[in-house]
């Protein structure tokens, strides 16, 4: 029996024959900032152990997943049981609190992302390679920052953008909630940046300094917990000494993004500006500890 | 012997040298690495000679930009590497002597990562890394992680990625470093491909002669950080003017007055003959004739002039 297709010529082309002899590449060619986002993608993308075996991928995604967790079992509760109990869940998880409550997640997350970023290319000696482009330092630097945050947001952002738009679908009046609370999307925006930002850098800081992954979580981890131990310990032993909560650096940037949102001004200790100046000296001794890591003539 | 400026060949395209240095002098604290070095390259092929330390590498980083000279001069495709090594970066390939891949990218990755990198839009980048892992016979394993690869094919994977953006100019840092016979075999046919048939000029180099001369046209040579020689191979080794040197078993006295019959100069040399005084076809043809007739057997027959190595072992001494 005969095929009823249509004859060859009238097939759509699907596939074509290509001239895989090496000539002379005449195309267009992209400015430095196109090489700054390859350094961000590719590098973004072996973070979250994309191309790589199950094994490289499991962790980052079951942390994602942890971070989105609240949001879903939330709107899922609210979903199933708000209209029978009469339960207003949307104040049950307030947008001001949720990175304290995945805060942990998150120091992981960044603990485990951001090695990736910079120990194999020391460790491999890719540097060498980079740098025999036309591509700069500070630019290898710049791409490998935005490499380390954007994963980041991941964990820091997205879980309470789910939850607002999760909240925003289950309302009855979608557009009168917006209209009440719009004011919650920058402040979401500017706490999921303000987190990623500062693990993102501090992440990249210890890593820039071996190209051994996991000296470089173990590091990251005792730099930013030990302190927040300590802080504890001291506070137990000081009462009412809240400034001691600014050396407590697995949480200073929850506080200070905390801040953003009014309604939980009054629960957190210190003021916007205090949480500001400590955030701005982490995240700049971070930057700091980069850039001479990476200064023309050191190792790298 | 030293050489201090040396002028190899006519220029290769568009009238601008591919590399000219003058007077390059780099320090590394007490230690000198480059000392007044001047050279002009434009052959197709260069092959930087010389033992460990000699300042090939050195050399090489101040060609791409990577090192800035404390004294002198280095233009690059008519670019001044030290005041815009960017640019020069952009229009040359480097495949560097270490390690240096990513191991846990496939090769494919690698060179559509490293094309774009070098300003390639992705679809390109694609493209062009299918092309150069074809030509490089890495098309099979392109989507293989570089950490199964063995040694050749890690060679291969780095000139891989200093070829896909298309440049001028290839520089390559020992490219036959720790490969078995057959991989250095390939890798040397691919490197002679690369002037000869893909119009890529080569820097290439090896503390190995034999790499050099079958994979270049012209060689300097560095001894402690300075040019102890240069030249075009052909015209550094013997030439047919110089006659032959001809060893054989039997009675030489016979052999060297059937040469002579046949207008031939045989003197005593080196326990042969050295025999000249004829074109190269002809003087072929004496010699073998001329044995014949004296009933001698031919034990070695080369250029009597010194050859290649002749001239390096002479100027490194």
């Amino acid at each position: 029996m005969s095929s009823a297709g249509p004859p060859p010529a009238a097939r759509t082309a699907d596939a074509e024959i290509r001239d895989v002899r090496y000539g002379t590449y005449t195309g267009p060619r992209r400015g430095r900032g196109a090489a700054v986002w390859s350094l961000a993608r590719w590098g973004a993308l072996r973070s979250l152990g994309a191309r790589r075996g199950w094994k490289a991928k499991a962790v980052p995604i079951t942390l994602i997943l942890l971070a989105v967790a609240p949001a879903v079992i939330v709107l899922g509760v609210r979903a199933l049981f708000a209209d029978q109990t009469g339960i207003d869940l949307s104040d049950a998880l307030p947008f001001s609190g949720y990175q304290a409550i995945i805060g942990v997640v998150i120091l992981l997350f960044a603990g485990i992302t951001t090695p990736e970023l910079l120990c194999p290319d020391r460790r491999d000696g890719v540097l060498q390679l980079y740098f025999s482009t036309a591509i700069s330092r500070g630019e290898y630097l710049l791409g490998r920052v935005i490499g380390a945050i954007g994963p980041l947001l991941l964990v820091t952002m997205v879980p309470m953008l789910v939850l607002y738009v999760g909240i925003l679908v289950f309302e009855e009046h979608p557009v009168a909630y917006l209209e009440e609370h719009w004011a919650e999307l920058p402040r979401i925006v500017g706490a999921g940046v303000i987190l990623a930002v500062y693990y993102g850098m501090v992440g990249l800081a210890v890593s820039s300094l071996t190209g051994r992954r996991a000296f470089a979580i173990g590091g990251y981890l005792l730099l930013l917990v030990a302190p927040t131990v300590l802080s504890g310990l001291l506070q137990e032993a000081f009462q009412g000494a809240e400034e001691l909560d600014l050396v407590a650096l697995s949480t200073l940037p929850i506080g200070f993004a905390g801040e953003l949102f009014p309604d939980a001004r009054d629960d957190i200790p210190n003021s916007l500006w205090e949480y500001a100046l400590a955030y701005l000296v982490v995240v700049g001794a971070a930057t700091v500890v980069l850039l001479r890591r990476y200064r023309p003539g050191s190792e790298a | 012997m030293r050489v201090e400026s040396s002028t190899l060949t006519a220029p290769l395209t568009g009238g601008a040298r591919l590399i000219a240095v003058d007077g390059l002098v780099k320090r590394f604290g007490q230690v000198t690495a480059l000392d007044g070095v001047s050279l002009a390259l434009d052959a197709p092929a260069t092959g930087l000679l010389g033992a460990n330390g000699a300042g090939k590498s050195t050399l090489m980083r101040l060609l791409l930009g990577l090192l800035r000279p404390d004294e002198g001069e280095v233009e690059v495709l008519g670019v001044d590497a030290s005041r815009d090594a960017a640019e020069v970066r952009r229009r040359l390939g480097y495949m560097p002597e270490l390690d240096c891949l990513p191991l846990e990218m496939t090769a494919r990755d690698l060179v559509v990562h490293m094309a774009e990198l070098r300003g390639l839009p992705r679809r390109d980048a694609v493209l062009r890394a299918s092309e150069v892992l074809f030509q490089v016979g890495l098309e099979e394993e392109r989507s293989r992680l570089i950490r199964t690869f063995s040694t050749g094919m890690k060679q291969r994977a780095k000139l891989a990625q200093a070829l896909v953006h298309s440049p001028e100019l290839v520089v390559l840092d020992e490219p036959t470093n720790g490969l078995d016979p057959s991989g250095r075999e390939e890798m040397l046919a691919l490197v002679r491909r690369l002037s000869s048939e893909l119009g890529v000029a080569v820097l290439l180099s090896s503390h190995v002669l034999e790499d050099v001369t079958r994979t270049c046209d012209a060689v300097v040579v560095l001894r402690d950080g300075r040019v102890v020689t240069s030249g075009r191979i052909d015209e550094m080794e013997g030439l047919a003017g110089d006659g032959v040197l001809v060893r054989a078993t039997g009675d030489l006295e016979a052999f060297a007055g059937r040469l002579e019959a046949r207008g031939l100069a045989a003197r005593r040399r080196d326990g042969g003959l050295a025999v000249s005084g004829a074109p190269e076809d002809a003087l072929l043809d004496g010699v073998r004739d001329a044995a014949v007739d004296a009933g001698v057997a031919l034990r070695e027959l080369r250029p009597a002039g010194p050859t290649l190595e002749d001239a390096l072992v002479d100027a490194l001494e």
